[in-house]
């Protein structure tokens, strides 16, 4: 009661206690933007041109992202395809020039592994620990041990939510006015959220421009454009898969993205073009057609 | 008009194969399917900006219609043509709808005087708004009306030289007309005004129970180059463009129909 009569809860009055808190969350807030930039910067000579389907897939959706890539790049060459019980199979020869990925998704489909079990096999698994620690050594990946320094930033703005609250609570005990007290706290959750969220991000700055530029080059992939994966080959099926997610896989071959139960994940840092429908693209019914008309699908002669 | 040489129609399924062909200087677009305003479809505007010539194609315009053409389709066409800074527009000379009713096909008009009449109208109310010159196509008609009182090359030329218009020519229309009907494709062509093609469409087709249908979805069959080497022969056109809607083969599939049509007709090769 003394403490709160001498002008404010724990002695310092309630503005000055206000402005050193919003100082303390901006100051945080500087500091770990400033730091995570440093952080994970990455190789600022990453190029787009020397990254990989599945490495691009991985930075943007993980491993499984970078499974299904390698599916995609599988099936469009024939060496895969889906069997009874919704399981992988092989149909065709392993394309020359692929990478240990591809192998081990071809080998789990010559062991009939089901394709949402394709996922947890342990030679995809080695696989894909193998891709992403080539992106590391690359400085396209954050490293575990970055994420474990950037979380600190984390910690201290827990910290400061944890003062708000306790402050808060105080405050209301002794009947003082905390309602400013109230959205700076809040703003010292966001803090949180947003250090906790940055802490796990996978692709580095720079691989994260490297795939900007990759997906600008590569608008013609989307599945709105309904893409002829035929034309763009194995490696173009492959991007698309990387670029814009498992929409390309059930746009390239419906029946075999079902029938392996390929989870409609979409590729995170853009528009993916996935809409949740029926994932169809891929007729040759859309508009683009000089065949005229609207119904002008499907007949006999074109004519014009 | 300027050469151009090989081209190929841009379609957005195989945007990324036509981007990535070094040496195109042509191509085409479906009309409508580009917006007035709106954003481009993606890789187009990077190709006009390249030096790509690209030309609006319009498929809805319905020259042959017995109405007036609609003049927001009209207008539409030339806001394209003025987007894409085309060197031309193309349009067909068919009917796809009468009465309100859309048929969704490209539907041929009975080879009359008054047909000729009409088509004349429409392609004056079409110049009127259009920058550019217009390119008319003849379509390919598995049937014949029965009171037709000219002759295909009779009917065009009649047109062509009302109109001042120019001739987009479809030489897979030309083989499958002469084909279904059993005349010689050859000889159609020393009656028509060669002089005056703007540009050529080479399309691949299928026979079915003894009819060519001109699919667009099959591979360019060589009597359709051995035309393209007859025309060129007599009259080179300007340009020549594969045209492909459907059914994309592999991109090597595409390659090779390209260098076929730039073996036939004399032009450079554009795939490399």
């Amino acid at each position: 009661m003394t403490l709160a009569a001498a002008g404010g809860t724990w002695g310092i009055p309630g503005p000055t206690f206000l402005v050193i808190y919003l100082a303390a969350v901006v100051g945080v807030a500087a500091l770990s933007a400033v730091h995570r930039r440093i952080l994970f910067r990455g190789d600022p000579s990453a190029d787009a041109g020397r990254l990989g389907p599945q490495q691009v897939a991985y930075l943007g959706g993980r491993d499984r992202l970078a499974i299904y890539t390698a599916i995609g790049g599988l099936r469009a060459a024939g060496a895969i395809g889906s069997g009874p019980g919704r399981t992988l199979v092989q149909t065709g020869q392993l394309p020359a020039g692929v990478t240990p990925l591809d192998t081990a998704v071809y080998n789990a489909a010559g062991r009939r592994v089901r394709g949402r079990d394709v996922v947890a096999d342990q030679w995809v698994d080695a696989a894909v620990t193998q891709l992403r620690e080539g992106l590391e050594r690359a400085g396209l990946a954050v490293t575990a041990a970055q994420r474990r320094t950037a979380r600190l930033w984390a910690l201290a703005a827990g910290a400061l939510v944890l003062l708000g609250v306790i402050r808060f609570v105080a405050g209301v005990q002794n009947d003082k006015p905390v309602g400013f007290l109230f959205p700076a706290t809040f703003f010292a959750v966001i803090l949180s959220i947003v250090a906790v969220v940055q802490a796990n991000r996978v692709p580095t700055y720079a691989a994260t421009r490297a795939i900007r530029d990759l997906r600008r080059q590569h608008t013609y992939l989307s599945p709105r454009q309904s893409p002829s994966y035929a034309t763009y080959g194995a490696a173009g099926a492959a991007m698309g898969v990387a670029l814009y997610g498992a929409a390309s896989l059930y746009a390239m071959d419906p029946a075999f993205a079902a029938g392996a139960e390929i989870q409609r994940i979409t590729a995170s840092g853009g528009t993916s073009g996935f809409t949740g429908g029926d994932g169809g693209g891929g007729s040759s019914c859309s508009g683009g057609s000089s065949c005229g008309g609207g119904g002008g699908c499907g007949g006999g002669g074109c004519g014009g | 008009m300027t050469a151009y040489g090989v081209g190929i129609g841009w379609r957005p399924e195989i945007a990324g194969f036509v981007a990535g062909l070094p040496g195109l200087r042509f191509t085409e677009v479906v009309a409508e399917s580009v917006h007035a305003h709106g954003d481009l479809p993606p890789g187009l505007g990077e190709l006009r900006d390249r030096g790509v010539a690209v030309v609006p194609h319009g498929v809805k315009l319905s020259l042959g219609g017995a109405d007036p053409v609609e003049p927001a389709r009209v207008q539409h066409l030339a806001a394209v043509a003025r987007r894409l800074r085309a060197p031309l527009v193309s349009e067909h000379i068919a009917f796809v709808r009468a009465g309100g009713v859309e048929a969704g096909h490209l539907l041929p008009v009975p080879r009359s005087r008054a047909a000729v009449a009409a088509v004349v109208a429409n392609v004056e109310r079409t110049r009127a708004e259009l920058d550019v010159p217009i390119a008319l196509e003849p379509i390919a008609a598995v049937f014949d009306w029965p009171d037709d009182e000219l002759d295909e090359a009779g009917f065009l030329t009649e047109i062509l030289d009302r109109t001042g218009a120019l001739l987009l020519l479809d030489v897979a229309n030309v083989y499958a007309n002469a084909l279904n009907r059993g005349t010689d494709p050859v000889a159609l062509l020393d009656r028509l005004p060669l002089e005056r093609i703007a540009y050529v469409h080479v399309a691949g087709g299928a026979e079915h129970d003894g009819i060519y249908h001109d699919t667009h979805t099959d591979a360019v069959p060589q009597p359709v180059l051995d035309l393209v080497a007859e025309l060129c022969a007599r009259h080179r056109p300007p340009a020549l463009m594969l045209e492909r809607d459907g059914d994309y083969p592999l991109a090597e599939a595409l390659r090779d129909e390209l260098d076929a049509i730039a073996k036939a007709s004399g032009y450079p090769v554009v795939t490399g």
